[in-house]
């Protein structure tokens, strides 16, 4: 197999090493350059011209590099007859350069220090020698690698292995050492030592492997990038017990936060590029999978992603225009091969259990504070019962290959079936996806066919569970047949309380499940009518259907409020007889785009990209709900006609549709001069169904310079291999999150109108206060940033420091009622700012080339991001401030305890209370008196925290020893705050007339007072947690076994977790989720202005070890 | 040569390839951002009031909004909290919510308390509906327009007779295309504004009686004139000029109307299936199916255990409950004599004392609470351990404490509405925003206003007390007309208004200590409010906006 990373290398070696020659292979003939007589005439010619001269009239090639050249130098020597050694000689003085002559090839390189240099270390002649051969292959799959340059060390002399990776070169002596490098392989260095056939294996190089970089409708070499982009391979990505491609990543890429508290295996990851600086449509960063824009991030296998690219300054998301504020994420699928097929599965079995839960009081501590009549007598432990140790299991199997008609392809399947810690929560997803490639017309027309489809059930479970399990009374029986407590005749234990029911009763008795339906189709042609200039048509869609089944059977306590149900209500299976709902989303959209490019130079030194396109892309959402109560059998919960309900007219039914458009046409020009200077420029405009007439449009245009000084100022290139600096600005925008915000438009409100004779009916109410004037929201970022690799790229490294300033927010405000029909309107309001620093640095610590025997090689990594983001006033005009509404600690008793809140001109994330001092000696709590009025009111609240981090990090290590590999990876947050909604609630022993009692570090038996919230229950969350550590093992097969590579590894996650937070999870919380039982990861959207509060709903959070094994065919 | 030649063909390439692009994507329908076309759930505003019954429901529109009259929140909240009759006790964990029902009660409110800002939302929003659909009527010039027309300017009259009871000084807004944030107008301006659209409107108003389906739940005259009677009555608080005489003449031409009969049974103006009541001025038509969840006053009042006595579909809240000292002026036999026997006292464990038989005591659930067979006592296992009554669920008139403790099982509840088998979040009775007694009383007391010894002010007053069973009074005072206004119209959203025309809102009751300002006569303007529209002027005595 041609893998991804030779064929990469091949290419990039093709363009870089342009200068290096195989040998030829006459060497019993060679003559030394002293015997060779030559005639030459050069009139200020410069020195490759010279070489090409001498190339031509003798058999010798030149190997040199072209940096190594001055190309101020002009040659005026005559000369008749002279020997080629003393014309190289005066070349030499000259040029500052010296020869080595290895048979026909001549060695050039740079005279360091010119002064007083000898003749004879000028010229050096090599003749003769050994000639050796051997096969270079990967330790990845154990196919041979071409493009593999194979030099002898110290010269630029050497040979290129061929598509098999063979290799034929000659070598001056014996004890000679052979350099083999190829770009994605970590290089090695083997000394001859007599032997005429060297075959060796190179491992792959985790820190060189993201030579080419995906960028927006095409691919950049790293080294021209000139905005910040970060690329993730999948040797990077996160090991273990995936549940979401979004985990792959976490922790891996300087300024991506990517965020899910607590173990729900159904539970939605949060995603955050540099913070938060949109309020419009898409806080979270796009997601491009092969071109197309907007996909689920989830309709991609791990296994089946080759690279994952992520543009995170504006200038390189500006060419996603609207949708690229929160950044893009690019994810390319694996392609197929045009040699052989090849046969891979890889299966992993997992094992998770809890590794932090809520500490309450155990049955004895709370039978010690609670009223004698609330001890029941048992000793349950309420997180034992709900909860497991899961096994959950994942198989991918996939097959690739293609053939010399121009033929690739490459087909998986993937099937998870995951355990949630919580009893009856599951996953089963597969996934399954086919590329195709066919190239025709001398290869210059190439289609591509991809299509993907997932297919996942779930059931959720009841992430209350958790709440319960915690509060419950842990003296309390899971079962009881006393019809005083088995209050609706399921036979479980429960209470009428205030938001209190049995956890396992309602885990174990309603059905909560959705299934995911997902299609993925892409097809692409691309032509290539001359070199240079291709032309592509791509049309790609998605549709995904989601079902949400929901039954509460006629003998379940547990009531819960269900989202979305036009009416809110709560429910229970046993005050409605039976309850059961349906719901079904539905999501279409379709993307055409054409575009063109045309790569060229002009001239030796000026490279030249052009690139423009059009594109169209259509949103569809539409769906329905059906519900209703009254089931004379729990056995007819999927015929909802079975209802009373339905029979009544009291049934819940409810349907939507709505859609938008989205036009642009984009542009880009890449300019690269001599490598050393590099412009991209970039316009997009774009236009949406979702503004004002007039307001349609908007241009997005981009900026980007880069210099790199190493070429620049001639630095030393065996240290500074790159030193390049780069500057940006972006312009991105954001769409609002609804449709027809402009237009006045009317439907039936809740409530239906007493008409008289004509009974109820529907009263046409106007949906909004239309905004006719809403335009794009718009980001505006400079990024400053700095690639560096030193040290024959053993050091590499990226900082960048961005600025963003987003203007007209899309926001929902508050508006004056009058003028105003409803008191919100979406209006452009008010701007953000935001500003940061990351950096990223990689360095190999010991590298196989000093462990040549042993093969011992350590890279380490660290990634490190800061910002800080401030909300300046929402208004859209001098003196008028929207209010944003703060979050409350919520129900039972506290739906108006402000916990966080926004204020115009300062720092996003603040959490909001009451400052505790003490609990006086009648157990009340005393609280800081700010206002000095004497009296403790909503006065004295003030800021008792922030939410947000001060930095983030990440930590990789990897070591390789011989067949054995090791992996760990170490992430934190750092000075970020949690509202521990937990202790707010129940950390008190007066509450345990009726709850359990949480007990941390904080608890105070001597509290005798209400709940009342205060920084008390805000706490330091700062963490370092052992995320992830992975040993592997690679068996080396012989070549006669029937597979190409076997392995077999062990992960651990979240091994152990460094942190002050008495909570379950400190992960910072990017955003507020208040509702108790949805997953959807677009809720968390609605409380992006109050980070910082953990919720009740939280999962506990597991540890989990994988054992896991990759076969190759 | 030959590079030349290549280099001027592949410009040609690139020219035809661009130009190409150019021309595919210069076509009308790739660059159509219409929305229009992908709009499919919702109608344009322009293209309906096509047929009478779209208008129809257009006009609906301006009533919904009454569905939120009689819940937590908004109108019933900001008129019962603060008054002497209900409250809404901190019981441990639940209901304190920031404490702004303790705010509430004890007149300490905050400008960005939330109920004083839904309730101008609420209000306005009405007015705004009001105003948009004169606006789109208005060129229509039909008969059915016209009336229609009449019919939403005194429904926004009404509106605006709400706003300037509860903030005094509102902006005046009647243009529905204006823009431009409106600046606050005095108390007196808008009270001048309300009685002449009322005046203005009622002669064109239908005539028609409580049971008259084309106008059920809608204002005709009477609820004008019902209107107008409560702003005369309370016109020396609102501008300083008493109007007892008009507030008489008008409640006059209701009675004279003859319309209108005191119901035989008090409890028929609450029972379930109350629809059409003889009392009913202007009613709120709450269903349990179209108006869902409305009616909030069983989860609003009931005790979590309530659940079993009704079977209701959902749990109730445990909330709101009535004060001690209001309770007692049912069954104490000096303020409210009458026939006395059995009635639950103001002990803490609710115990049985004599008191007045008075037929309106059945406006509190107090005393022991049985299950839905009538027999089992409901317990409550979180009874709180200071409670002198155990886990056995008795509901006291007696409250411990507003805060933070007060008793699961503290406080009568409001059982005034018949509560039934079943039910869920909100009741099918219909509620009268304006009954008949209470047009009665209010004539009684501008009488009695003008000439303390007016006979028919005593009059209708002891028919009002007859049909509670209870005995006539001989002479009025000021202490007998609010306390019998109070039981005549408890929890019917006018108390309020009563204590601040009767001076005794701002007396010390309960937990509620005497205020230091009578400022809190009117609420804030709420601070989002101010914060949104710099032309508005905050209430006296209350801080400006930037009062963070």
């Amino acid at each position: 197999m041609c893998s991804y990373y030779s064929f990469i290398g091949l290419l990039a070696q093709l363009v870089l090493y342009n200068c290096l020659f195989a040998s030829d292979l006459s060497a019993q003939e060679v003559k030394s350059i002293d015997e060779v007589y030559v005639s030459v005439d050069f009139n200020n010619a410069k020195i490759d011209e010279a070489f090409h001269t001498i190339e031509a009239k003798t058999n010798y090639r030149f190997a040199y590099e072209r940096k190594d050249l001055d190309s101020k130098v002009r040659l005026n020597l005559e000369s008749r007859n002279s020997t080629l050694k003393d014309v190289l000689l005066e070349i030499s003085k000259e040029a500052s350069l010296k020869f080595r002559q290895i048979n026909y090839d001549i060695d050039v390189q740079k005279i360091k220090r010119a002064e007083n240099i000898e003749d004879k270390e000028r010229i050096d002649v090599y003749q003769g020698g050994i000639t050796v051969s051997g096969n270079v292959t990967s330790s990845e799959d154990n196919s041979g690698i071409p493009g593999v340059n194979v030099v002898l060390k110290g010269t630029t002399t050497g040979s290129v292995t061929d598509m098999d990776g063979n290799y034929v070169i000659e070598v001056p002596e014996e004890n000679s050492v052979l350099v083999f490098s190829s770009i994605g392989f970590v290089t090695q260095e083997i000394e001859v030592n007599g032997r005429s056939t060297i075959d060796l294996t190179l491992n792959p190089d985790v820190t060189e492997l993201s030579e080419i970089v995906v960028v927006g409708y095409g691919t950049q070499d790293k080294k021209e990038i000139t905005s910040a982009v970060a690329s993730v391979t999948p040797e990077e990505f996160n090991k273990g017990n995936i549940t979401d491609v979004a985990q792959l990543l976490q922790g891996k890429v300087a300024g991506l936060s990517i965020t899910r508290a607590g173990g729900d295996p159904n539970g939605g990851y949060n995603i955050r590029l540099r913070g938060l600086s949109t309020l419009g449509a898409n806080t979270q960063p796009l997601v491009v999978i092969d071109g197309q824009a907007g996909a689920d991030l989830n309709s991609v296998d791990p296994n089946d992603i080759e690279s994952i690219d992520i543009l995170k300054d504006g200038s390189a998301a500006a060419i996603y225009g609207t949708r690229g504020s929160a950044g893009v994420i690019l994810v390319t699928t694996k392609a197929g091969s045009k040699r052989g097929t090849n046969i891979d599965y890889n299966g992993y079995l997992t094992i998770e259990s809890a590794a932090r839960t809520t500490p309450t009081m155990s049955a004895e501590e709370f039978r010690s504070v609670a009223p004698s009549n609330r001890d029941f007598g048992e000793n349950t432990d309420w997180y034992d019962e709900i909860s497991r140790t899961s096994v959950s299991h994942t198989h991918n199997l996939s097959i690739s290959g293609g053939n010399e008609s121009g033929t690739s392809f490459r087909a998986s399947a993937n099937y998870r079936d995951l355990q949630g810690l919580a009893i009856n929560s599951d996953l089963h997803r597969l996934n399954a996806r086919l590329n195709l490639q066919q190239r025709a017309f001398n290869d210059k027309l190439k289609i591509d066919l991809n299509i993907a489809t997932t297919n996942e059930n779930s059931d959720l479970g009841w992430n209350e569970a958790f709440k319960y399990a915690a509060i419950f009374n842990p003296t309390a029986p899971v079962k009881t047949d006393d019809p005083v407590y088995d209050l609706a005749g399921g036979g479980y234990f429960e209470e009428n309380f205030v938001d209190y029911a049995n956890p396992v009763a309602m885990l174990e008795q309603n059905d909560n499940t959705r299934e995911i339906k997902r299609m993925n189709f892409m097809g692409a042609l691309e032509y290539e009518f001359i070199p240079g200039l291709l032309g592509t048509i791509r049309y790609s869609q998605q549709s995904e259907t989601t079902l949400r089944s929901i039954y509460m059977p006629k003998d379940a306590y547990y009531s819960t409020a269900i989202d979305d149900n036009p009416v809110s209500r709560t429910f229970s299976g046993f005050t409605t007889s039976g309850y059961s709902r349906k719901k079904n989303d539905e999501s279409f959209n379709q993307l055409l785009e054409i575009f063109g490019s045309y790569d060229t130079d002009i001239a030796d030194v000026l490279n030249f990209k052009l690139l423009g396109g059009y594109s169209w892309q259509e949103f569809e959402y539409f769906g329905f709900l059906a519900g209703g109560s009254g089931f004379l059998t729990d056995l007819s919960a999927d015929d909802l006609n079975a209802a009373a309900a339905v029979r009544a007219g009291s049934a819940d039914v409810d349907s939507y549709k709505n859609g938008s458009i989205l036009i642009a046409f984009f542009g880009r020009l890449n300019l690269n001069y001599d490598n050393t200077f590099f412009l991209s420029a970039s316009l997009r405009r774009e236009g949406s169904t979702q503004f004002g007439e007039g307001n349609k449009w908007g241009n997005f245009p981009a900026v980007s310079l880069g210099i790199d000084l190493a070429r620049l100022g001639n630095l030393n290139a065996t240290t500074f291999n790159t030193l390049k600096l780069r500057a940006s600005y972006g312009v991105t925008g954001a769409l609002p999150p609804q449709s027809y915000l402009s237009l006045s438009t009317l439907a039936p409100g809740e409530s239906s109108f007493y008409a008289g004779d004509l009974g109820y009916i529907n009263a046409y109410e106007p949906q909004r206060n239309p905004n006719p004037d809403l335009k794009w929201e718009t980001k505006t970022e400079i990024d400053i940033g700095l690639d560096i690799s030193l040290f024959e790229g053993r050091l590499n490294g990226t900082i960048d420091y961005y600025n963003r300033n987003t203007e007209d927010l899309i926001y929902e405000a508050t508006v004056p009622v009058p003028p105003n029909l409803n008191n919100t309107t979406w209006l452009n309001v008010g701007t953000m700012k935001s500003n940061g620093l990351e950096f990223t640095f990689n360095y190999d610590v010991f590298s196989a080339l000093e462990f040549t025997s042993s093969n011992f090689s350590w890279n380490t990594g660290i990634n490190f991001s800061t910002y800080n983001i401030e909300f300046e006033a929402l208004n859209a005009e001098e003196g008028v401030t929207f209010d944003i509404p703060p979050a409350n600690l919520g129900t039972p008793g506290q739906e108006q305890t402000q916990i966080a809140r926004v204020i115009p001109g300062e720092d996003l994330g603040i959490l909001w209370g009451l400052t505790f001092v003490e609990i006086d000696e009648d157990g009340k709590y005393v609280f800081e008196d700010l206002n000095d009025d004497g009296a403790i009111d909503t006065e004295d609240e003030g800021p008792v925290g922030n939410g947000l981090p001060s930095f983030e990090f990440g930590w990789t290590n990897s070591f390789t020893f011989g067949n054995f590999d090791l992996n760990f990876f170490i992430r934190g947050a750092i000075g970020h705050d949690l509202v521990n909604t937990y202790r707010a609630f129940y950390e008190n022993a007066t509450l345990a007339t009726t709850y359990n009692v949480v007990k941390t570090k904080y608890y105070d038996p001597n509290l005798n007072d209400a709940q009342i919230f205060s920084d008390l229950h805000v706490e330091k969350a700062s963490f370092v947690e052992m995320d992830n550590l992975t040993v592997g093992y690679n068996f080396q097969l012989p070549s006669s076994s029937s597979f190409r590579t076997l392995r077999l590894y062990l992960t651990a996650q979240n091994l152990f977790m460094i942190t002050d937070y008495t909570g379950v999870d400190p992960e910072v919380r990017y955003a507020d989720v208040q509702a108790p039982d949805d997953p959807d990861p677009k809720l968390a959207e609605r409380g992006i202005l109050t980070p910082g509060i953990d919720r009740r709903n939280t999962w506990v959070l597991p540890r989990s070890f994988t054992l896991g094994l990759n076969v190759g065919f | 040569m030959k590079i030349m030649k290549t280099q001027i063909k592949n410009s040609i390439y690139i020219k035809i390839f661009f130009i190409g692009l150019m021309v595919i994507v210069s076509t009308q329908s790739c660059t159509d951002l219409d929305e229009e076309q992908v709009l499919y759930d919702q109608v344009i505003s322009d293209e309906f009031y096509q047929t009478e019954e779209e208008v129809l429901s257009a006009v609906g529109a301006a009533y919904t909004p009454m569905f939120g009259f009689f819940q937590n929140t908004n109108m019933y909240a900001l008129n019962e909290v603060p008054s002497d009759e209900i409250t809404v006790p901190t019981r441990g964990p639940d209901w304190n919510d920031g404490g702004h029902w303790v705010r509430l009660h004890r007149h300490s409110w905050n400008i960005t308390d939330p109920r004083i800002q839904e309730a101008w939302e609420w209000i306005f929003g009405c007015i705004s509906s009001c105003n948009r659909l004169i606006a789109l009527l208005e060129p229509l010039g039909t008969d059915i327009s016209e009336a229609f027309i009449q019919e939403l300017r005194a429904l926004r009259a009404i509106n605006y007779y709400w706003l300037l009871d509860l903030y005094g000084n509102v902006p005046l807004v009647t243009d529905f295309e204006a823009t431009e944030p409106p600046a606050t107008r005095s108390r007196a301006e808008v009270y001048e504004f309300v009685e002449v659209e009322l005046l203005e409107t009622i002669p064109n108003l239908a005539d028609t009686g409580p049971t008259d389906e084309s106008t059920y739940g809608r204002v005709n005259r009477w609820t004008a004139y019902a209107a107008l009677v409560k702003l005369y009555l309370n016109a020396e608080v609102y501008t300083g000029t008493q109007q007892w005489q008009k507030a008489a003449d008008a409640a006059a031409e209701i009675i004279n109307s003859g319309q209108y009969t005191l119901a035989p049974n008090w409890r028929d103006n609450f029972v379930k299936e109350n629809k059409g009541a003889s009392e009913f001025i202007w009613a709120v038509p709450y269903d349990e199916v179209f108006t869902p969840g409305s009616f909030h006053l069983p989860v609003m009042t009931l005790h979590q255990q309530h659940q079993n006595t009704y079977n209701m579909s959902v749990q109730p809240w445990n909330g709101f409950a009535s004060v001690a000292e209001f309770y007692e002026t049912f069954i104490d036999p000096v303020q409210n004599p009458g026939p006395q026997g059995d009635v639950v006292g103001l002990s803490p464990t609710g115990d049985l004392v004599t008191g007045t038989q008075d037929a309106r005591l059945e406006s509190f659930i107090v005393g022991p609470q049985f299950d839905s067979d009538g027999v089992t006592r409901l317990v409550d296992g979180a009874a709180e351990a200071s409670d002198p009554d155990g886990p056995p669920l008795t509901i006291t008139p007696y409250i411990n404490e507003l805060l933070p403790g007060g008793w699961r099982q503290a406080g009568a509840r409001i059982g005034k509405w018949e509560f039934y088998n079943g039910m869920g979040q909100g009741l099918s009775n219909d509620f009268a925003v304006f009954r008949y007694s209470d047009i009665l009383l209010m004539r009684a007391e501008a009488l009695w206003r003008m000439d303390p010894g007016n006979a028919e002010a005593l009059m209708l007053v002891n028919q009002i007390r007859e049909r509670a069973g209870v005995d006539p009074f001989d002479a009025l005072t000021e202490e007998r007309f609010l306390a019998e206004r109070g039981r005549e119209l408890f929890s019917e959203v006018h108390r309020r208004v009563d204590q601040i025309r009767f001076g005794t809102f701002n007396d010390e009751w309960w937990e509620h200590p005497a205020d230091a300002s009578d400022h809190v006569n009117i609420f804030p303007v709420p601070q989002s409010q101010l914060l949104a529209n710099p032309n508005l002027v905050q209430n006296p005595g209350y801080p400006d906006a930037g009062g963070d």
